[in-house]
């Protein structure tokens, strides 16, 4: 039963952390998209005022919308997780740098913690991607 | 180490390219939207200002130290996107929303003359000049989203703003 029961996690806890951290980045994502003026004051050095950092909200937002569907969806969910890791990490330093160690940023450490999980698993479940999907025993759907 | 770079053929493919162009539909709205919602009297710049429906049209410091200068009325607070993100500083004892909704802000408000005197800053940094509005006048300071706030810091300031209405809550500009 115990057994059975840890199989079963390590079989679909992947999918779970993948499909959570996608759900993470897709609000964030499209959130920046609609109102990319109240997201402005992350941007750093630029004046939350200006153009650019509008379109710098823009295509941070644009990027984790694409980055949570290949989560999800799992489409090159390693890579994806990579990618969200380098984009975590960014946060995680800007954070520091700009109020200091905080709890707001250890719970962004902890999702950076998960994406760097995620870039680990070789197998997982639910793959739309066929290389990744393949481990010792084959493709797995 | 070595990673192992996976192929994403077609389904995966389209998806992603579905996403992006809903992603780009989005942007387009958030680029178009991107000066409604809060008030242009924004935090950020450390520099407080009457709320107004335009950069253009924000209202200049009163030189007047005991004076308030005539302004005009714009639209009520009420019929604003951000008016339920409003939280009352002045006058009258605040909510704790509202004090939640200070965190890593200073805005301060006295009796001057025949008006009010407000000061609204970010903590750390220089106060900037009082502004004076007339008597009656009412402060309210906003914040969309409080979970950029964390202990005495607020991390995005983009998000914040400081809006002064008359009794009858249209905004002062």
């Amino acid at each position: 039963m115990a057994e059975s029961a840890s199989a079963l996690a390590a079989e679909w806890a992947p999918v779970a952390a993948r499909v959570l951290l996608g759900l993470v980045l897709a609000w964030f994502g499209y959130h920046e998209l609609v109102q990319p003026s109240l997201w402005t004051g992350y941007v750093p050095v630029l004046s939350a005022t200006s153009d650019l950092a509008v379109i710098l909200v823009l295509a941070h937002g644009w990027v984790l919308l694409l980055l949570a569907v290949a989560l999800v969806a799992a489409i090159a969910p390693r890579t994806a997780a990579a990618v969200s890791a380098v984009l975590l990490l960014e946060i995680v330093i800007s954070l520091t740098v700009t109020g200091g160690l905080s709890d707001l940023t250890l719970r962004d450490v902890g999702v950076l913690g998960l994406a760097i999980c995620l870039t680990g698993i070789p197998q997982q479940r639910l793959l739309l991607t066929r290389h990744e999907a393949q481990g010792p025993h084959g493709p797995r759907r | 180490m070595r990673v192992r770079i996976g192929r994403v053929g077609w389904r995966g493919l389209a998806l992603l390219a579905a996403t992006g162009a809903v992603g780009v539909i989005l942007g387009v709205h958030g680029w178009s939207a991107r000066s409604t919602g809060l008030p242009a009297g924004s935090l950020a710049s450390g520099s407080p200002q009457a709320a107004a429906p335009s950069a253009s049209a924000a209202p200049h410091a009163s030189s007047s130290p005991s004076q308030p200068a005539s302004r005009r009325h714009g639209p009520l607070l009420s019929s604003q996107p951000y008016a339920k993100a409003a939280y009352q500083v002045w006058p009258g004892r605040m909510s704790a929303a509202a004090r939640l909704a200070l965190t890593g802000l200073k805005v301060s408000v006295h009796r001057r003359g025949s008006g009010i005197s407000v000061t609204a800053g970010v903590i750390g940094q220089a106060s900037p000049a009082p502004r004076l509005y007339p008597q009656g006048a009412r402060v309210y300071v906003v914040e969309t989203s409080t979970g950029d706030d964390s202990g005495n810091t607020d991390y995005n300031l983009g998000d914040d703003g400081l809006v002064v209405t008359t009794a009858q809550g249209s905004i002062v500009q």
